[in-house]
């Protein structure tokens, strides 16, 4: 029977083939799995490192503006008023009988510098935002504002008002304040609006102004200079969104949407 | 002394991992050892066997063969599945019940003269198993950084996987072959088949003995 014990000899070599062939393939099959899976991981942490340096970029940016905007606000404001009590107090003589009125102007310019210290220090403090719900943080920002006068500024609300993560109040508020410094120092604006809009899963606000606008879309060193970049990194940061509307003449509207969660 | 070509592999394979035993303690595989050392003595015993006792077959020896290495390969797959409490206890459950089954066929069904080929079915597709297992959670970690390809667990796996496969064909239809006579290129094809196997399944345990040890050093 040769044929036979052939044909037996080619049957379990070829059930032998068979599943060597599936268990090679099933071994490439996983080291190929594998190799994708390390891929992927090596991409994913390539775009994880290309975020953090992003994100570092822009905390440093963020510092930087806060750095300058301490600056502007110590030697334009609290600077002025402590050389002017400075003055003030130098042209006391002791021979000279002492000149109540002034004494007492000199006084007043010293406690309105300590209140902009205050309020300054205020405002940047996060610890002190973080004590109160984001309307509420904004209406004292707004207070602020109103008390130093020349701006109508009104504050607005839809919906049943939400508890948001803290950090992002954080940066919802910055981004709010970011804003409001950009109509104080640059828009000429008279107006100014801000809307919240409370939606299910996210939160709206708007900041509009009715000042002398600019034109975006041709003038990025403007952009980059009224800080829009930030309020862009801030709110793609929280992992929200933001748009920003301008035109020469008619305004400027931020709209920044950021989740609860 | 007679001595198949294939246990040159499995004596050279022996003596590799002795020397890098460290390499080996250092993946918690030590037990390499004690499974290298019966793989040698019972395949040095089965060749020698039918010279040495004026036996008819070795049978005897490969089915005690089956009853003490069984646990040992057991243990090495629980070391390598790296899974919690309850997993290495359901593993040593599963090792108690296919002890029972070797012994209950060693004594009772095929019994201690005859080939024990329903062990041999059963310890292979158990080994085929486990290997399957432990190369998809291989593929499947979370440690990204390692190459499949330098893990020694992934040639150890590779090659019982291959190894086995071949076995449960070569040791199913053992009987079968010797009865009928079946050769191939003038050798018995069980005889054929099994030394080229083992002779792979040995190469590739010196490869991941090897990066056990070149591993560690790093």
């Amino acid at each position: 029977m040769p044929d036979a014990k052939e044909q037996i000899t080619t049957t379990i070599f070829a059930v032998i083939f068979v599943l060597l062939f599936f268990g090679v393939l099933f071994i490439v099959m996983l080291t190929y799995i594998h190799y994708r899976r390390r891929q992927n991981a090596r991409e994913k942490k390539e775009m994880q490192d290309q975020f953090d340096q992003h994100l570092m970029q822009s905390r440093l940016e963020i510092q930087e503006q806060t750095f300058r905007y301490l600056s502007e606000e110590i030697h334009d404001h609290v600077g002025q008023l402590l050389s002017l009590a400075k003055i003030q107090l130098s042209s006391f003589k002791e021979t000279e009988p002492v000149d109540f009125p002034m004494l007492k102007d000199a006084g007043a310019n010293v406690a309105r510098a300590l209140q902009d210290l205050r309020s300054l220090a205020k405002g940047l403090h996060a610890g002190h935002i973080r004590h109160f719900s984001i309307r509420e943080a904004v209406d004292e920002e707004v207070a602020r504002i109103r008390k130093a006068g020349g701006l109508v500024v009104s504050v607005t609300s839809e919906g049943t008002e939400k508890k948001i993560k803290e950090e992002k109040q954080l940066i919802l508020f910055r981004i709010i304040q970011e804003c409001l410094q950009n109509c104080l120092k640059h828009s000429a604006a008279t107006n100014i609006n801000i809307g919240f809009t409370w939606y299910a899963e996210q939160l709206r606000v708007r900041v509009r102004d009715d000042g002398t606008g600019f034109d975006t879309e041709n003038n990025p060193a403007l952009r980059n200079g009224l800080g829009l970049e930030n309020i862009r990194n801030r709110a793609s940061l929280s992992g929200g969104s933001s748009i920003i509307h301008s035109r020469p003449g008619e305004g400027t509207t931020v709209t920044v949407q950021i989740p609860y969660e | 002394m007679t001595l198949l070509y294939f246990q040159y592999f499995q004596i050279f394979s022996l003596l590799l991992a002795l020397v890098c035993r460290k390499g080996l303690n250092f993946f918690s595989i030590g037990i390499l050892i004690p499974i290298l050392l019966v793989d040698n003595a019972s395949d040095i015993i089965g060749a020698n066997y039918t010279r040495i006792f004026h036996s008819p077959d070795n049978y005897f020896v490969f089915n005690v063969y089956y009853l003490v290495s069984t646990p040992l390969y057991l243990y090495l797959f629980a070391i390598m599945l790296k899974g919690d409490h309850r997993e290495r206890r359901r593993i040593f459950v599963t090792g108690v019940v296919i002890e029972l089954l070797i012994a209950a066929n060693y004594l009772f069904i095929q019994g201690h003269l005859a080939f024990d080929s329903f062990t041999s079915l059963l310890v292979n597709l158990t080994n085929f198993v486990f290997s399957c297992l432990i190369l998809t959670r291989l593929a499947m970690r979370k440690e990204e950084d390692k190459h499949l390809l330098v893990d020694p667990y992934f040639w150890i796996n590779a090659m019982i996987l291959l190894f086995s496969l071949v076995s449960m064909i070569a040791l199913g239809l053992q009987k079968y072959i010797a009865v009928n006579h079946i050769q191939l290129v003038g050798k018995n094809l069980y005889f054929a088949l099994m030394q080229a196997a083992n002779a792979a399944l040995y190469t590739g345990y010196s490869g991941a003995i090897v990066l056990c040890q070149t591993q560690r050093s790093k």
